[in-house]
């Protein structure tokens, strides 16, 4: 009897116990986005950026590239494709960019000016393509990837990120970090309505073109 | 109880009256994934329930064979990806493993990569106990608690968004060390979320645990006990449901788990609600009191203090000498064994992955008979099955 | 109860449908005609009545079908917001015209009758559930006047009409030839025909108090003191029956925790399962129109219905009183099946049979006693001793019951 009397007892109290618990929370505002309307959150408190270093679409700074084929050579899905040419022996088709990593995660794509090594307490002159010269001092440098010289004539580095598992093995095997994976909204959202268009082409044969005019041009005014 | 009959290979339909077969999935909103489930009723009642797997298959070990280590990793994600950072930890610890049979190719896994080892690892066993208890719920009726564990859930992923750079499939621990070290102030949202976090599990028990409803759903239901959990080899929080103290990270610790100090949670007999050890309620209240251990052991490494150091160790190839290894590890859903077979390549001969999930689906069929369809539910609930990891 | 019934049998049935003291909607309406429509005045009186019935009739079904409208949009918002989310938000502002969006898109949408299944019934089950659950209407009082008619029967045809909800159900579960159609519609079929019965026996201890199965008269009875002469205070066992009552309906409606007829984590979506378009969102409007019906019964029944929450003043009290109690029995159904997971099959059976009918029965001898006791149950009187024996009720039951669960059946099983 009295356990009949307890059970109608304990399913009336818990079941206020949990409404309760529900009560408390209608009152509490939501942790929801309206992702695709507001996808820059800043008006509002629970904005969350895209983290630093997040793994989103794969993009390749092509002037920087080697064609090592490193990347291709790790891809587990075999999402990488590359074709190379190799220059004559002995000849380059110019020196890489460095890519100088912040302590603060930011980076910065030039040429180191002078002597590639760093000496403490000293700022670096960092020769880029749209600023200009960049001076930066050295503590704030947490590395620097080397430059490599370029050999081989990139004819084809297509990227087809439907077959891509975002694992990122590329970009950490990467010698000059020039593929990357774009951690912001760009990197996430490229969703298209027809496949190929997800076939990403990074070569461009014309840089080399202009290369040769400039070659040309230079050996003219010589 | 003794061994499990063998059951004939062939679909026996035998033309009752009053005999209806349902196929339950694979397309239902509660198998899990993609089980499908042969349902022989009587009415509400089932006579038989003979689970078919193979839906999600996509030949991880096959796919192994042909793939380096380092390539293998990011398909364990693809097994468990609930739990993607316990499958890549079991599957390095494996290799490691390996390597250290030959002196000249063994190698230490520096300590601050052990540590957030660790860390992640319990942080992903809190995400995937979560995931459990709301999907619970949710086959049990209540919609509620789904989404609360999608949201503290939710701040799990944005941690591990901040340390990988992903959501679901880390790819992080990595053979010999883990693949980035944390970023600035990491340890601070930790202690941010784990402080936020616990308080909400007595809401949750509470809200469902506690309730009636649940309760008589539950308790009594389903009862595997301690000698068919082992005999049917299942592990992980359904064995320990049944009562029995057993954590590979207790009894056989690997790692660094020796330096903590933690509670094995296990089932407990309450009369006064009617649970018995083993039944759905108690398997259920493990994975509970899992995530109360596992802030345990987070808080341990928040007070300590994680050396400093290389988060990876010093090798140039991964290519382990000729042998094989079989190591498994606690993962949440039981223990996620590997074995490995190398012939000195950098590529393995052969990789089977021994699964926690299937051995507890295997037992689904002994524990559904006699009971009601709405019971089926809540034992595949219970067990906590992810079909990727089923079929890998 | 016996004077009633004998009132009933001894009545012409033309004096059924017509009040004769208090006006309702029809008969204002046909003043109204023959005093300012001369066509409708020069035609006889039974015409002009029928006409007028009719009108008044098109109103309800004209405005009725406009509750699920809201009531979808507040269930979203509420579930929403206790989920911790914010539900739909863009159509219209804050998302107010979503549920007109998804009923012009069920408009559109394909209408699927499954090719071996039971045509003709497959197209009428959903029509049955509709008529049904609005012909409720007729007799829920909503104000002073505002009545479709005032039955002398009224509670009793509530009671009757809306358990025809059951045959829809079994013959869409039929008809679609889906097994797990046929399994929501025999485990709606059971749980509806059980749980009529305590349903009737907690209106039955309310008739017992107010010897009248007229839904105005039940109303009338109450409010001399404003909140206190509410049937749920008059006596402590109104008191229960009101809980009795309130869950039953609960399980009547097919709401969580009793949804079992459509329960999506087991039966896919139940009796339902196979239908689309139209014919879905005929039994969706059916769903909510009920869940309206039996809270304005419940408001109608023990809460006062139309009548204020002040004696002698109008104090929320009138249509929009009673559309406010009943909006908020309507919440706390919303908030109780976003809250409680589902029970199964044989369980909802024993809650029904083992708890709510025994207790219903205490219910009803309790109410035979007390009015034999206490003859003028309205004095103030005997109400506050009922509440006195409510208060004390509860508060022992928490020391009783409570003190010995704290250290054993639910607390404790957190904390082990």
């Amino acid at each position: 009897m009295r356990h009949y009397f307890a059970n109608i007892y304990s399913g009336v109290y818990t079941v206020f116990v949990g409404m309760a618990i529900t009560f408390k929370q209608m009152l509490k505002p939501s942790v929801t986005h309206q992702y695709p309307y507001e996808h820059s959150f800043e008006r509002k408190k629970n904005v969350r950026d895209i983290p630093q270093g997040y793994r989103g679409q794969l993009f390749n700074r092509i002037e920087d590239c080697i064609g090592c084929k490193k990347c291709e050579m790790i891809c587990p899905v075999d999402c990488i494709d590359i074709t190379t040419e190799k220059l004559p022996k002995g000849e380059k088709l110019w020196d890489s960019m460095n890519v100088v990593h912040l302590k603060d995660r930011a980076e910065i794509v030039g040429m180191i000016e002078g002597n590639e090594k760093i000496e403490s307490n000293t700022t670096v002159a960092i020769q880029t393509r749209e600023r200009g010269s960049v001076e930066v001092a050295s503590e704030r440098i947490a590395r620097v990837v080397e430059r490599k010289p370029v050999i081989f004539y990139l004819d084809k580095f297509d990227i087809d990120m439907s077959l891509c598992m975002y694992c990122g093995l590329c970009t950490e095997v990467c010698p000059t970090e020039c593929l990357i994976m774009i951690d912001t909204l760009k990197g996430i959202e490229y969703s298209t309505f027809d496949r190929t268009s997800l076939i990403f082409k990074f070569a461009k044969p014309e840089m080399y073109d202009k290369l040769l005019d400039e070659a040309t041009d230079s050996e003219a005014a010589d | 109880m003794a061994a499990p009959k063998p059951e004939s290979k062939f679909i026996e339909l035998k033309p009752f009256s009053d005999e209806m077969v349902v196929n339950m999935g694979p397309q239902h909103p509660s198998t899990h994934g993609v089980l499908r489930l042969e349902l022989k009723l009587d009415g509400e009642v089932v006579r038989e329930a003979i689970p078919h797997i193979g839906y999600l298959h996509r030949c991880f070990e096959k796919h192994s064979e042909n793939l380096s280590y380092p390539q293998i990793i990011p398909f364990t994600d693809r097994m468990d990806y609930i739990a993607a950072m316990n499958q890549n930890w079991g599957f390095c610890l494996a290799v490691e493993k390996l390597m250290a049979a030959d002196e000249k190719k063994g190698f230490e896994v520096p300590e601050r990569a052990e540590y957030l080892r660790v860390l992640i690892c319990e942080l992903n066993r809190i995400g995937s106990h979560l995931l459990s208890f709301g999907t619970y719920g949710m086959d049990i009726g209540a919609f509620t608690p789904f989404l609360y564990a999608f949201r503290d859930r939710e701040k799990i992923l944005l941690l591990f968004e901040k340390i990988c750079g992903a959501r679901l499939t880390y790819n992080y621990v990595r053979i010999g060390g883990v693949s980035r070290d944390m970023p600035p102030k990491f340890l601070d949202e930790v202690k941010e979320f784990i402080d936020y976090f616990e308080p909400k599990i007595d809401d949750y028990n509470a809200l469902l645990t506690d309730n009636k409803i649940f309760i008589e759903r539950t308790t009594g239901i389903a009862v595997m006990d301690r000698e068919m959990a082992i005999n049917y080899g299942v592990t992980g929080p359904n064995l320990r449901g049944a009562g029995l103290q057993w954590d590979l990270r207790k009894d056989e610790p690997y790692s660094i788990y020796d330096r903590f100090d933690f509670d094995v949670a296990y089932g407990k007999e309450i009369p006064e609600i009617g649970a018995v050890l083993g039944d759905c309620w108690n398997r259920y209240k493990v994975r509970m009191d899992e995530m109360k251990q596992s802030i345990q052991i987070i808080r341990q490494i928040l007070e300590g203090s994680i050396p400093d150091g290389p988060i990876m160790a010093e090798l140039k190839a991964v290519r382990p000498p000729k042998g094989e290894i079989f190591f498994r590890s606690e993962a949440p859903r039981g223990e996620l064994g590997f074995y490995i077979v190398s012939d000195g390549t950098p590529k393995p001969v052969r990789v089977k992955a021994k699964s926690p999930c299937f051995t507890a689906l295997s037992a689904l069929q002994e524990l559904s008979k006699g009971l009601m369809i709405a019971d089926i539910i809540a034992i595949i609930g219970s067990i906590d099955i992810v079909m990727g990891e089923v079929d890998r | 109860m016996l004077p009633v019934l004998q009132q009933f049998i001894q009545k012409p049935f033309s004096e059924l449908l017509v009040q004769e003291n208090n006006k309702n909607l029809s008969e204002l309406f046909l003043e109204f005609t023959r005093t300012h429509v001369p066509f409708l005045a020069s035609l006889p009186l039974p015409l002009s009545q029928l006409i007028a019935m009719l009108a008044v009739c098109v109103i309800f079904v004209a405005i009725v079908p406009l509750l699920p409208l809201v009531l979808v949009l507040a269930e979203r918002k509420v579930s929403a917001h206790i989920q911790d989310r914010v539900g739909p938000m863009r159509v219209g502002p804050h998302g107010v015209l979503q549920t007109l969006a998804d009923g012009v898109k069920l408009i559109f949408k394909e209408d699927h009758i499954p090719r071996q299944g039971d045509k003709i019934l497959f197209i009428v089950a959903p029509y049955i559930i509709f008529a049904c659950s609005f012909a409720v209407f007729a007799a829920i009082p909503f104000g002073k006047s505002i009545l479709v008619s005032d039955l002398n029967i009224g509670i009793f045809y509530i009671m009757a009409i809306s358990s025809v909800v059951a045959i829809g159900v079994i013959m869409a579960g039929w008809a679609s030839n889906s097994k797990w159609s046929l399994l929501g519609a025999l485990r709606s079929a059971a749980q509806i025909v059980s749980y009529e019965i305590p349903v009737g026996l907690s209106i039955l201890a309310v008739v017992m108090l107010v010897e009248s199965l007229k839904m105005q008269e039940i109303v009338r009875n109450q409010g001399d003191l404003g909140i206190l002469s509410w049937i749920i205070f008059r006596t402590p066992f109104t008191f229960i029956a009101f809980f009795v009552f309130f869950i039953s309906a609960i399980a009547e409606v097919n709401r969580t925790p009793f949804d079992l007829p459509e329960a999506e984590s087991e039966l896919v979506a139940g009796f339902h399962t196979e239908y689309s378009g139209m014919r879905f969102a005929l039994f969706f409007i059916a769903e909510y129109a009920n869940m309206f019906a039996v809270s304005a019964i419940a408001s109608t029944l023990f809460l006062g219905g139309w009548k204020g929450i002040l004696p002698g003043y109008d104090f929320l009290g009138g249509t929009p009183g009673f559309v406010i109690k009943t909006l908020f029995l309507v919440f706390i159904m919303m908030w109780i099946r976003w809250t409680l997971p589902r029970l199964r099959v044989d369980q909802l059976m024993n809650l029904c049979w083992k708890y709510l009918i025994p207790i219903s029965f205490f219910n009803i001898l309790g109410i035979g006693i007390w009015v034999l006791i206490f003859q003028n149950d309205k004095h103030p009187a005997y109400i506050g001793i009922s509440l006195l024996i409510i208060i004390l009720g509860i508060f022992g039951a928490y020391l009783v019951l409570g003190r010995r669960s704290s250290q054993s059946p639910a607390p404790r099983a957190s904390s082990a």
